[in-house]
């Protein structure tokens, strides 16, 4: 029986060759991402994109490798949120596995992590969810960061939209962790430059469980803006408490949180006006690769991607498939092509400067009718900034 | 200061305890009479968590109605536990120490397969919804209705359960067991069967629990560990298996959270309340209301 069966799929496998030979050898796209572990809530929604991209242009007859089109197979491994493992998974990906080109891992740590490695194989990797104004320090070669949602640029552009909105006092409230602490370094500095009085600063723990002391101050403090750089656990903590104490500043920031959609399906109308960090909508209209991208990802997935990070990864599949299609695997050719092309994202037009994104302003969104719009600055603006 | 006298303040630290203190209850039931130390209490609230999401989303079901639902769904995956990893174990009358650390070990190992298993079925992807979102004012405080509601459902578990261990039959027989293995089983306790009732009510709790804090948290596979260290906190702190103790060092704990943020800095609250934890300990190392134990 088991003879006979093997012979069979012999026959099979026979039959089959005339087809495959025909069909080009799938392109292996390799990644790690933090599937369990501490970063494991926030990393499907670079997962998502990836997997979106991935569908789309094998759709599409595979991806154009500088005229030869070749399905993509995506191979990835689980890195546990750990960076250290980040690392050498990436080793085992361009050695092992000898993946054709390399996508991003989740985070500013695992970005930093993985950096070394590919510069030191010379595989260029276009990365995506690292924000920090540690990636200046990334030796500039291989890797490049299509984000502009820096901590130094956020805290004056914040002040600036503050400053224009009549904004005289905040409040501000800061997660101890890394992300949130690097903003509030560069936002205090510039507020009091700009002559903004910063009546309450305080910072919590992200283990936080209970914030009612907290806006208790902040309510009696009575400030016409709240600046709280959440984290996303905190910043739900955040809304339903200042909810419950009617908190009622006109102008409600929240760094990271926002963006999720279970945000939206957790306050409702009641997130309406929240402000928070991102530099992508939908409703750009001069971006016009911005509302396919959004439609494609709700029919796959039921939800809206998240505002951030699925729209960096999904830029950083768009840079490297456009690089590709220019120069295609090779190394230095690659390299040269992500360095100095121009490239048309749902985020606009993206080139680089180094490492960093020298076209996409630092924006902010806010949360209006349900829907996210830009709100500042005011050249890609969809929709002006609303009181709350 | 005088915000310091608010009833807002009081009523957030009641709130906050009284899940503590529920929380706590289920893993200080099972460790109790079984000495069985539970990492994975957390996972069991996450269960329940999700449970009432997804009967909220799927069958419009509101997460109060759904309770008794919950409850016995997470107690069955206790019970299934119990059947397949601890009764023989238990059986055995292994010494309290491997029973400890042998537990320890396969509950490290439910936790992970439970993480994993909710991030297979239902996505990392964080989940919420709004139910009872209300804000009343009531006495010049201001209270959402879904923290009204798990205020008043928690102190009814935590009233219950203590009628229950002091009236009932069983109740008695649970409390035997917690204060002495051997003797119980020495005067006709039938102590599989105790077993069981402490298991179910254990981790039937723990899914109530999570029920309760699914309609004001995002609910995700990796959000019960958080519970699991917080638990344990409070059944060390009340004393290891003792009920009253744990219920008391819950309500502590969280109105250190919230007392002692607003007297100094919420900047110092994990330091205040390890802090007053390692204090305790160091006082009292069998917990507030433990007897010093010999082993």
């Amino acid at each position: 029986m088991l003879k006979k069966l093997t012979y069979s799929l012999a026959a099979a496998a026979v039959m089959a060759l005339p087809f495959t030979a025909q069909a080009a050898e799938p392109l292996k796209v390799g990644y790690s991402i933090a599937n369990t572990g501490l970063f494991s809530k926030a990393a499907p929604s670079q997962m998502t994109a990836y997997d979106l991209w991935a569908e789309q242009v094998n759709a599409a007859g595979g991806l154009d490798v500088a005229g030869e089109k070749r399905p993509v197979e995506l191979v990835w491994y689980d890195d546990e949120s750990d960076p250290a493992k980040s690392a050498q998974i990436y080793e085992k990906l361009i050695n092992d596995d000898k993946v054709d080109l390399l996508l991003a891992p989740w985070g500013t740590p695992h970005h930093l992590n993985v950096a070394g490695v590919v510069e030191q194989n010379g595989f260029p990797l276009v990365g995506n969810t690292a924000a920090s104004v540690a990636i200046r320090e990334v030796q500039p070669g291989n890797i490049w960061f299509p984000t502009s949602a820096i901590p130094d640029r956020i805290g004056p552009a914040l002040t600036d939209m503050l400053k224009e909105q009549g904004v005289k006092s905040v409040g501000i409230l800061a997660n101890v962790l890394p992300f949130s602490q690097e903003n509030l370094q560069f936002l205090v500095p510039a507020l009091k430059a700009a002559g903004i009085e910063v009546k309450l600063n305080e910072s919590y723990p992200p283990d936080i469980k209970d914030m009612t002391p907290l806006l208790t101050q902040l309510k009696a403090a009575n400030v016409d803006a709240v600046l709280a750089l959440t984290y996303p656990s905190d910043a739900f903590l955040y809304m339903g408490q200042a909810k419950e104490l009617g908190i009622s500043a006109p102008y409600q920031f929240l760094l990271i949180g926002p963006t999720i959609a279970a945000f939206k399906d957790a306050f409702g109308p009641v997130a309406d006006g929240v402000i928070t960090v991102g530099h992508w909508a939908e409703s750009q209209t001069d971006w016009p690769r911005a509302k396919p991208f959004f439609d494609a990802y709700v029919a796959k997935y039921g939800a809206a991607p998240d505002y951030l990070d699925s729209a960096l990864a999904y830029m950083s599949c768009e840079i490297l498939q456009q690089a590709v299609a220019k120069a295609g695997l090779d190394h230095d050719k690659l390299r040269e092509a992500i360095s100095t092309m121009t490239f048309d994202t749902i985020n606009g037009p993206v080139r680089f400067d180094g490492v960093e994104n020298a076209i996409t302003p630092t924006a902010f969104l806010q949360i209006q009718d349900g829907a996210m719009q830009i709100v500042w600055p005011k050249d890609i603006a969809t929709a002006p900034i609303a009181k709350r | 200061m005088d915000f310091l006298l608010s009833g807002q303040l009081l009523f957030a630290a009641l709130v906050l305890g009284s899940v503590y203190a529920v929380i706590a209850l289920g893993l200080n039931l099972v460790y109790g009479t079984m000495r069985l130390l539970n990492i994975a209490h957390g996972e069991i609230v996450m269960v329940g968590a999700y449970a009432a999401f997804w009967g909220f989303s799927l069958l419009g079901l509101s997460p109060l109605v759904a309770l008794p639902v919950v409850g016995v769904l997470t107690g069955a995956i206790g019970l299934f536990l119990y059947g397949t990893l601890f009764r023989a174990q238990l059986a055995a009358n292994k010494p309290v120490a491997q029973l400890e650390a042998s537990s320890l070990l396969l509950f490290f190992g439910v936790s992970i397969v439970m993480q994993n298993l909710a991030s297979l079925a239902f996505t990392a992807t964080p989940r919420a919804y709004q139910h009872l979102d209300t804000v009343y004012q009531i006495g010049g405080v201001a209270m959402t209705g879904n923290r009204i509601a798990t205020l008043v459902v928690s102190v009814a578990i935590l009233v219950a359960v203590l009628l229950f261990l002091n009236r009932s039959i069983y109740g008695l027989a649970v409390k035997a067991l917690i204060q002495h293995r051997d003797a119980a089983r020495v005067v006709g306790i039938n102590v599989d069967r105790v077993q069981t009732v402490s298991i179910l009510a254990g981790f039937g709790i723990a899914g109530i629990a999570g029920a309760l804090v699914s309609m004001a948290e995002q609910i995700s596979p990796f959000m019960g560990f958080p519970f699991t260290i917080a638990s344990f906190v409070v059944i060390i702190m009340g004393g290891l298996g003792n009920i009253v103790g744990g219920i008391m060092a819950g309500f502590l704990l969280a109105f250190i959270e919230i007392y002692a943020v607003a007297l100094t800095s919420a900047n110092f609250r994990s330091i205040l309340i390890y802090g007053i934890f390692v204090g305790i300990l160091v006082l009292r190392p069998q917990g507030l209301l433990g007897k010093a134990r010999r082993s």
